[in-house]
This record gives structure tokens, sequence and C-alpha cells, in this order.
């Protein structure tokens, strides 16, 4: 299956990712190679049902998650941020300014 | 010297901690500029835990099994206070709040980490050029590619800048750049060891694991690092074996496994021999040779890269520029900063395999491409499971050929994918996979025979290395870097 220029900006759009023009005209060359590889799986016989995988108890994922009681990450966790204010972080407002591109 | 034979004159006294290490970062300085394994060398931190290690052996405390072992970190592995940026200009400036129980385990056993080494952008990719950071070469000859995507963590345990890397393979990022470099790579069984403060990127199959430059290192090293951590809820609650208890056991009797569907002819020319070469050791060392099918090994590529990438897309979410790590300038919405940062923030390759991912799950395919494929990855478990019923172990080629020229497969990125053909059936369906040097191939570059055994038989996989490596008796002396 190929994938053209616009089915590729759709996924970027979808992944978030906005690609330059020549990115998109490469991108689409190389993963409809890559996509028409993958296709070959529609010839291998799986032969067998899912069972929905790992068994949980040997994985021990099913494990219940208990709280560790508060380690003082959050100051750490701030640093790393763009931008805070107070304990917050701090992004653009959800709409675009008035004015503003979007 | 060996990770063994330094941790144990370091416990006896007759080498200090604090001497071991300055040696280490004399190395890295004399050759790191033609390899260009690190990105950040932690020299006042590794020297001051050195000195508290050799204080509390002057204490009479017995010290733990890497004592004094200078190590190197792939830079996804979190270390509390230092920066991490997983090969991406999208993590810059992020640093670590707290510490990867790996890590936390070698700490425990008194390694002393010595800087962080470099990689594929998060972890995609064969070659260790998909780095946004730095370029990294292999010590065997500069114009070669190390592999990847634990690049660095082999070159730096190649070149003898430390004895002791840990690495991260998803579909062969570990074995493969240990194929290519000369050394022994680990990828324990899923689970063995906890991927508590390792960067995502695809949940199901990441592993952590030893890069060494023997099978005993290895051994002792996967020991230290194995073992259940409440912090990460896929890691086994399994006992960890001694790993070295049995290490020289031999493995005369055991039935090994060639795969019928791994061709010989679809190996270059060399790699076929060094292939040979090594059942050869084998049948030496006393095993018996037979011949099993597993039929969907030639679906593995192709299975991989839907479900790793699905994955990824996934966990790379959260790469948006919000809570930490680059940030695009002057967005004036919310969601125009995420595009932005992402799209700035990402190279080409981690873009690429996002799309795909994306692809594979979207509405309208996701039953076509990421339902077959986690249906063949079961189906292939099953398949792997008939097989260890018959044999022991199973062996093939680690890579199809020895490395490759460093730029001869960036602007091919599905004949890059196609070197993982190897690594990538044992990483979906968890077992344990050992990559040991069988040899030099005709340009005088390492070749790697990996050695799979069935899931927590990671001994068992250990023990064959070690036969083959006693059997073919490789030194790992590049000739570039002396």
């Amino acid at each position: 299956m190929s994938l053209d220029v616009e089915e590729v900006r759709r996924i970027a759009e979808l992944a978030r990712l906005q690609l330059s023009v020549g990115e998109e005209a490469t991108f689409a060359s190389q993963l409809s190679e890559i996509v028409d590889y993958i296709d070959q799986l529609r010839a291998f016989d799986a032969g067998v049902a899912l069972s929905g995988g790992a068994d949980p108890e040997e994985q021990g994922v099913a494990a219940n998650d208990v709280p560790a009681g508060g380690r003082p990450l959050l100051d750490d966790f701030l640093d790393n941020a763009p931008a805070s204010l107070d304990r917050f972080l701090l992004v653009p407002q959800v709409k675009a300014t008035p004015g503003g591109a979007e | 010297m060996t990770v063994e034979t330094l941790a144990a004159a370091v416990r006896s006294g007759e080498r200090t901690a604090v001497e071991t290490v300055a040696q280490a970062f004399a190395r890295i300085e004399e050759v790191d500029a033609s390899v260009g394994a690190f990105l950040e060398l932690w020299r006042d931190e590794g020297i001051e835990r050195a000195s508290e290690i050799d204080r509390r052996r002057d204490a009479g405390e017995t010290l733990g099994p890497l004592a004094g072992v200078p190590t190197a970190l792939k830079d996804n592995l979190s270390v509390a206070g230092h920066e991490l940026n997983c090969g991406s200009k999208i993590l810059s400036g992020y640093r670590a709040p707290y510490t990867a129980g790996a890590v936390d385990r070698l700490l425990a056993a008194d390694a002393v980490p010595v800087g962080r080494v470099n990689m594929d952008e998060f972890a995609m990719g064969s070659s260790c050029e998909n780095s946004a950071l730095a370029v990294t070469r292999n010590p065997w000859n500069l114009d070669m590619a190390p592999g990847g995507s634990s690049g660095g963590s082999a070159a730096a345990v190649a070149a003898t800048e430390v004895p002791l890397a840990l690495g991260s393979d998803t579909g062969g990022s570990i074995r493969q750049p240990a194929a290519f470099c000369g050394v022994v790579g680990v990828k324990p069984t899923y689970g063995r060891v906890s991927r508590y403060g390792l960067v995502a990127f695809a949940s199901s199959l990441d592993q952590i694991g030893p890069l060494t430059r023997t099978v005993r290192d290895a051994a002792l090293a996967l020991g230290s690092i194995a073992g259940p951590d409440p912090r990460d809820s896929t890691c086994s609650d399994l006992p960890v074996e001694n790993y070295l208890e049995s290490i020289e056991d031999g493995i005369e009797g055991l039935k090994v496994g060639t795969i019928r569907e791994v061709r010989t002819s679809a190996l270059d020319e060399d790699a076929a021999e060094g292939y040979r070469r090594a059942l050869r050791a084998l049948e030496a060392a006393g095993t018996e040779l037979v011949e099993v099918s597993v039929p969907l090994i030639e679906a593995a590529v192709a299975t991989y890269y839907v479900l790793a990438n699905s994955e990824a897309s996934a966990n790379l979410a959260r790469f948006d520029g919000s809570r930490y790590g680059h940030r695009a300038a002057g967005a004036r919405s919310l969601q125009r900063m995420y595009t932005d940062s992402r799209s700035e923030g990402f190279g080409s390759e981690v873009k690429r395999r996002i799309i795909l991912g994306t692809f594979a799950l979207s509405s309208g395919y996701y039953d076509a491409y990421y339902g077959r494929a986690a249906h063949i990855a079961e189906a292939m478990r099953h398949q792997f499971a008939s097989a260890f019923e018959a044999v022991d172990l199973l062996v093939t080629p680690t890579c199809p050929s020895g490395a490759f020229a460093r730029g001869e497969r960036v602007d091919d990125p599905l004949s890059m994918y196609l070197s993982d053909v190897f690594t990538t059936p044992p990483s979906l369906v968890g077992i344990p996979g050992v990559s040991v040097p069988c040899g030099l191939d005709s340009r005088g570059l390492p070749l790697g025979l990996q050695i799979l055994a069935p899931p927590f038989a990671d001994a068992m996989a250990l023990r064959a290395a070690r036969a083959v490596e006693l059997a073919i008796g490789f030194e790992c002396s590049p000739e570039a870097i002396p």
C-alpha cells in the first residue's frame, strides 16, 4: 500500500507533527516502501487465537500499585518545566489569542 | 582488565577504586575524541564515589561485586540530578528527578558510573547515527558505524574506555552494537531487569542489559542489576540466579537448535562463514546441533516495526513542550505549542516512526496492522516454545553482516531495519539473547553469534556463550583504537 503526501500529512497531524514540504515528500516515499514491506504480514498464517498477552500472574502486572508516600518530587518536576507559576505548569491558552495565527 | 579482576583487586586492596576510576577517565581523555562514545563525564562525582568505596574498604567493610568498576550508562537511564537527553534535542536540559532501578542496583554493587554515552534518538536506530547530539564511531574502523541504538555503550567498552556499560534493547539495541564492536551484549529475559527510570520506547519489549568484553563479566553484571523492583510491575519476582556459578560447566550434551528459516544464503559471505565457525565451535564443545523450524521468524521485522512503533507513538506523546525539555518559542495556543515543540525537537527517524505507529493504530488500519502484528507475535511465542521442547538453546547470527559504513544506510530506513532480522524475534517473544563475538570478517571487523534460551534461562545462554568464547578465543583488540 502506498501513502501519498496528503495521507502522510493527515497522520502527522494526528501525531501532532508538522512536516516540511521536503519531509512530506521523502516520508511518503520511505513510508510507502516500509508499509509495502509490512504488508507481507498478510501472507503469514498466525494459526492461533490471541490469548491476551502474557500470564498476568507470572508477569506480576496484576499487582496493585501502592502509593509509596509522597516523595518530594514536585520541585524537581517543576525545575524541568519550561515555564511554571507557583505549583503549576504554565502553558499557552487553549484557544489562540485574538489576532493570533490560530 | 576485566570487570571481574578489577573488582577483585579493589575488594582486596590490591588497587584503589580512585586509581581505577582515574585511569578510566585518562583513557577516555586519550581516545574519546576519536570514538565519540561519551556525551558527558561525571568526573568529580566518580572520583568522590570511588573515594568513598576506598574509605569503606579501609574501614573493613565488604565491598560489592562491582567494587570500583567504571561504568558507562546509556543516555536513556535516569540518574537523579543528571541531565538525560535520550540522544534527542527535545529533552535538552532535562534533569532526571530520580534514579533508574538498574542504576540503583549498580550503585549498591559499588560500581562507579563515569558518564552517559551516546545512542540513537529515543533508541530508534541500528547505527547510532540518529543521535542528535554526537557522532560515535566503531573502534575497529572509524569509518564504520558502531551499531545501535546502544552504540555509545558498545564503542566505549570495545575501546577499553570502560569495562562495563549498560544499554537497553528493544529489537536488538544491545546485541547488534555488541556484535559490530566485538564485545559481549546481553538482552535479558523480559522482566528480569527493572525498567523503572528507563525512558520508554516500546514498553512491551524494552529491556536493560550489560555490554562487556567477556562473558564472565556480563554474567557478573547481569547478576548485579537483575531482580524484582516494586516500581516496575512488569519486573519478575523470580529469584536471580548466580550466573557465574555454573558458567564454566560447559555445554556438553546440550541440544542446540539451528533455525531452518535462517538461511545462510541471506547472510553476506563473511557472516555465513562466521556463523559456520560458531556452529563448529558449539559442536566441538560437545553439543548436538538440531535443525528446528520457527516459520514466523520471517515475519519478525515487519511485526516488530508495527508493534514497537505503535507503542512508541503512544509513549512519545508525552514530549510536547509542556512539562520538560524543548518548548517552541512564540506559540500562541496550546495545540500550536505541542505541534511546534515536537516538530522542532524530534529528528527524522523519530518522526518517521511516530507516523508509522500512528498509522498502524489509526481508525481503519488498526486491525490490519497492529491487530495482525500482535496476533503474529503471539503465534511466534508459541512456535519458539515448541522449538524449546526439542532443544535447550537456539542460535542465529546476531546480524546478517559485520558493521556497515557510517552514512551507508541513513537514507534507506528499510535497509537499516532489515539489519535487525535476527534480533527482533527474541524481543517479540521475551526470551533472553546473548551476542558473543565469533571472529572477524574479511575486512577485519567483528561478527557475533546470538544465543537464545527459554524465558528466565539466562544462565544457560551465558554458559553457552562462555563455551563459544573459549572455543573461538576471540580477542577484542580494535586496530583503530589501540
